[in-house]
């Protein structure tokens, strides 16, 4: 049971032509696209500040209910 | 916080270094190499490490509140129940040990 024995079998049970409208290309590395690498580096900015704040805002609830300094 | 009841607040929170963040972190980074090259896909890397890192903030918080809750009620049982948990007498080894007869 190859691949090209199933193909084969295929083209007699689909006699209709049928084409898929999906393409797909390689992914091109020369020409970047800025727009979703400002994006990712964007979000990830956002999402480290938003870290440190949640940790600065953990630390100053944890000192208050402790009533430590 | 969605899941941390407002008893969890008065917990240390875990430093912005811990050991979910990094497991996590590497494991986008490695997802971000898996889908692509090392060099080329730095924004790629960048983001799904930093989506690790913030989820295991986050996770590393929920584990150090539900480890506090069952060492809470661990304790409380301990002192409802103390017979249960006596100290047991200490016997040093000259005690328990036999004499030592050799048999040739």
């Amino acid at each position: 049971m190859s691949v090209t024995g199933l193909l084969a079998r295929s083209f007699f049970v689909h006699r209709v032509g049928s084409r898929s409208v999906f393409t797909s290309s390689k992914r091109d590395t020369n020409s970047p696209n800025w727009l979703r690498v400002g994006l990712a580096f964007g979000s990830s900015v956002f999402l480290w500040s938003l870290l440190f704040k949640q940790h600065s805002d953990d630390v100053l609830e944890y000192k208050l209910r402790n009533n430590i300094n | 916080m969605g899941w941390i009841p407002d008893e969890g607040k008065g917990l240390p929170p875990p430093g912005v270094v811990n050991r979910n963040s990094f497991w996590l972190g590497g494991m986008g980074w490695c997802a971000a190499i898996m889908n692509g090259n090392v060099l080329s896909g730095v924004h790629r890397q960048v983001l799904l490490t930093t989506i690790g890192w913030f989820l295991g903030y986050h996770l590393t918080k929920y584990e150090n509140y539900v480890h506090a809750k069952l060492d809470r009620e661990m304790n409380e049982y301990m002192k409802l129940h103390p017979d249960d948990f006596a100290p047991k007498e200490k016997k040093t080894f000259a005690e328990i040990v036999e004499p030592f007869i050799p048999v040739r």
